[in-house]
């Protein structure tokens, strides 16, 4: 099995990243852990891919950011939380998902190799 | 983690200094760390941890439409600031070493010049003749090794120039470098100076303890009193050349860069208005003309000093306009 295509799956970082924040808050590092496990390890999500749909997130109001402190260093970290319309936009994103599945579904065929 | 953190300063250098810039870098660096801490924690080498954490940050063109550097971006793909020279470390070392060798040598000329007079103020038994002989080979002979020592500066300095004339620039372990190069030699410096401001305060003891020690003193006082003044005054020379060595470096970066605030190098003044800024860059030489002038040619010196008063307060003046 060779690896995914990044262009690919571009479109569905943000739905990975509402589906992670659906619950909780949280913040960089924690995700990107999140998605590399959920994935089995065959999705790692490189920092610069992440933090760009961090912005984008934002910027479209799906996300809100907020800085905590993190007890042990003193450090401060960006947190994120999904909002509303966030999770609007991760239902239509599923939704979007489904049929583009479906509709592909129906061109792949097993054993073609 | 110093890798990690060189190696982010590195890819930013070159981006405009702007808050979306700053806020990413903070935050890709915080995710780089956390990683880092935790393939550390897992068991892994501090290489492999630095491998895995830089193969897995991506490319900042990523980021270019986020962060409104696009045009950074093409440019840099482009190679067109290939004309920008990149200064190594071992280049910096080079370059203060020398600069901390030429400082020496010029702080000793000047020394030199300010004794060389000190010939004809000693007053030996001798006769007139050998007195005057004494005097100006003395003085020949400082003012001729002071020549050397400055030309000998000057062609130690001369394979620098490009480092004014050419865009350069220096990365972050360079700018880290020569940071604690400076930080070290600050207390140096301090003392330095104070020591020579001590010695050019108490260059007239040596005047008052011989003549009054005495009675009289062959010159030895005055000479005692240039003697300070010129140690005084070679203090003040090595430490501000050598200073000047690591600002000079720490510079090259553009300042609107983050690239140029690696290390906050020294507050620059800048005038708004372009034609103030030019008057202002030739504003302390007139100053000190129309000091040494009113000076010399109505021999006021009690009170010609307050020319620098007045002169101190028209540039904050300008300053805030």
């Amino acid at each position: 099995m060779g690896s995914i295509s990044s262009d690919i799956i571009r479109g569905y970082n943000d739905t990975m990243i509402l589906y992670l924040l659906w619950d909780s808050p949280s913040y960089g590092y924690e995700i990107s852990k999140q998605i590399k496990s959920l994935s089995e390890e065959k999705y790692v999500i490189k920092e610069t891919t992440l933090y760009s749909a961090f912005t984008r997130l934002e910027k479209n109001g799906f996300v809100e950011s907020f800085s905590e402190n993190v007890t042990i260093s003193g450090k401060r970290r960006t947190y994120y939380r999904i909002t509303e319309q966030g999770r609007q936009y991760y239902r239509e994103k599923c939704a979007e998902w489904t049929l583009t599945k479906e509709v592909v579904e129906k061109f792949i065929k097993e054993g073609m190799q | 983690m110093e890798t990690i953190r060189n190696y982010l300063e590195t890819m930013f250098a070159k981006l405009p200094n702007t808050f979306e810039v700053q806020k990413a870098k903070q935050e890709l660096g915080q995710m780089m760390e956390d990683k880092y801490t935790e393939l550390i924690g897992d068991g892994k080498s501090e290489n492999e941890a630095v491998g895995i954490v830089i193969s897995e940050f991506g490319n900042l063109d990523e980021l270019a439409e986020e962060l409104g550097i696009r045009n950074v971006v093409i440019q840099e793909s482009k190679g067109a600031d290939s004309g920008i020279r990149n200064v190594a470390l071992a280049e910096v070392k080079d370059y203060l070493h020398d600069r901390t060798r030429s400082a020496y040598a010029v702080a000793l000329g000047v020394f030199l010049c300010i004794i060389s007079c000190c010939g004809y103020l000693m007053n030996f038994g001798r006769s007139w003749r050998s007195r005057e002989v004494f005097a100006v080979s003395f003085m020949l002979l400082s003012i001729a090794v002071a020549v050397g020592l400055f030309l000998f500066s000057g062609f130690v300095m001369g394979k620098w120039k490009f480092l004014k004339e050419q865009a350069c620039n220096i990365d972050f372990a360079t700018a880290e470098y020569v940071h604690n190069q400076r930080e070290s030699f600050r207390v140096t410096h301090a003392m330095m100076i104070t020591i020579g401001v001590i010695l050019c305060i108490l260059s007239v003891l040596p005047v008052v303890i011989i003549d009054s020690l005495f009675g009289w003193s062959h010159g030895f006082g005055v000479v005692g009193m240039f003697v300070f003044v010129a140690i005084g005054v070679f203090l003040f020379v090595v430490a501000g050349n050598v200073n000047a060595g690591f600002t000079a470096i720490l510079s090259l970066n553009k300042r609107d860069t983050i690239g140029g605030c690696f290390v906050p190098s020294q507050k620059q003044v800048t005038y708004k208005n372009e034609t103030i800024s030019q008057i202002m860059s030739v504003y302390w030489p007139t100053v000190t003309c129309i000091y040494l002038s009113w000076s010399f040619l109505s021999f006021d010196w009690h009170i010609t000093w307050i020319v620098w008063v007045i002169a101190a307060l028209v540039q904050q003046m300008i300053r805030a306009l």
